[in-house]
């Protein structure tokens, strides 16, 4: 907020036209991002919904156990990640350094924890003969091109937050970024949870074995 | 979003548990025997609940100028709608034998 109040009250003021959400502007080139974000993911779910009940042989390969139960476990892993970020933005604007650092350990810590059970139940899928072309039932190819593109995009954002998490970490520890830049992260990797709000009950329950 | 407007851990902590709480609905729902689209719509209402919800408060838009929430919202949907459009080619895919 500091950049802000100098930007309204004088320093550049004269000369830039004030934000009009009266945010950062690394704040308003996220929500812009996550804008973008967001139609990309959406377009891809919705035209993976109209294929998925558009076609009746499309394959139900998730047992409750373990796929199901270990997608819950993702679920939990993940909204868990999004309390500890809440809890670093909120320690970034109370000025508590060290309580930043822990609070985004233990996200980086829960977003490696989600990408190594996804990897986990990629594995076990490739194992039963699962591929992006490649259906061992013999039914729709479909399942696989769009279950691993769109876990796969999801799961490439996951690691991609972890490795700004750890970077905007050091860089704040270091005092080279600021608690605008933890903000920033946090809206990034909350959205990361948001889409996974949809990816699992389209993607895992729409195809649990029932 | 300023620190006064910070709802303080207490309130997010009943937001996540809110959160695993229709995560949990999501997949009793799922095993309840519903026809596939009924259960994809109710799986849609609820992961838009969620989203609703992680928005307003995880992400602070609850607390930021009204104006930024509808200009994020209202361009989203309004691509998404027009998406829509090209959507539906898909059952074309399987009508054309594709599998």
């Amino acid at each position: 907020m500091g950049d802000l109040a100098a930007t309204l009250t004088g320093g550049h003021g004269a000369t830039m036209e004030p934000s009009p959400y009266r945010i950062q502007s690394k704040k308003l080139t996220m929500w812009l991002f996550i804008a973008s974000d967001a139609v990309t993911f959406g377009a891809i779910l919705f035209g993976y919904a109209y294929l998925r009940v558009g076609s009746p042989e499309w394959p139900r390969p998730f047992h409750f156990s373990p796929s199901i139960l270990n997608g819950m476990v993702m679920t939990a892993v993940l909204l868990t990640s999004s309390l500890t970020m809440l809890g670093a933005v909120a320690a970034a604007k109370a000025g508590q350094r060290a309580s930043v650092i822990r609070w985004l350990s233990a996200t980086v810590l829960l977003g490696i924890a989600f990408a190594t059970l996804h990897l986990r139940e990629w594995f076990h899928m490739f194992d039963e003969g699962w591929g992006l072309a490649k259906n061992p039932d013999g039914g729709p190819l479909m399942f696989g091109a769009t279950f691993f593109s769109i876990t796969g995009l999801h799961l490439m954002h996951v690691i991609s937050g972890v490795v700004a998490l750890v970077v905007v970490g050091i860089g704040y520890n270091t005092k080279w970024l600021d608690e605008g830049h933890i903000e920033t992260t946090g809206l990034y990797w909350h959205f990361v949870d948001l889409v996974w709000m949809f990816v699992f009950p389209l993607l895992y329950l729409m195809n649990a074995t029932r | 979003m300023d620190a006064s407007h910070d709802p303080g851990m207490r309130f997010n902590i009943a937001i996540w548990i809110g959160l695993l709480a229709i995560a949990g609905v999501e997949v009793f729902m799922t095993y309840r025997g519903l026809s596939t689209h009924r259960l994809l719509a109710v799986l849609l209402i609820l992961a838009f609940v969620e989203a609703g919800i992680g928005l307003l408060y995880f992400m602070h838009l609850k607390f930021e100028r009204p104006s930024l929430l509808w200009s994020f919202v209202i361009s989203v949907v309004f691509v998404i709608l027009m998406m829509n459009q090209l959507w539906p080619d898909a059952y074309r895919m399987v009508s054309i034998g594709h599998k």
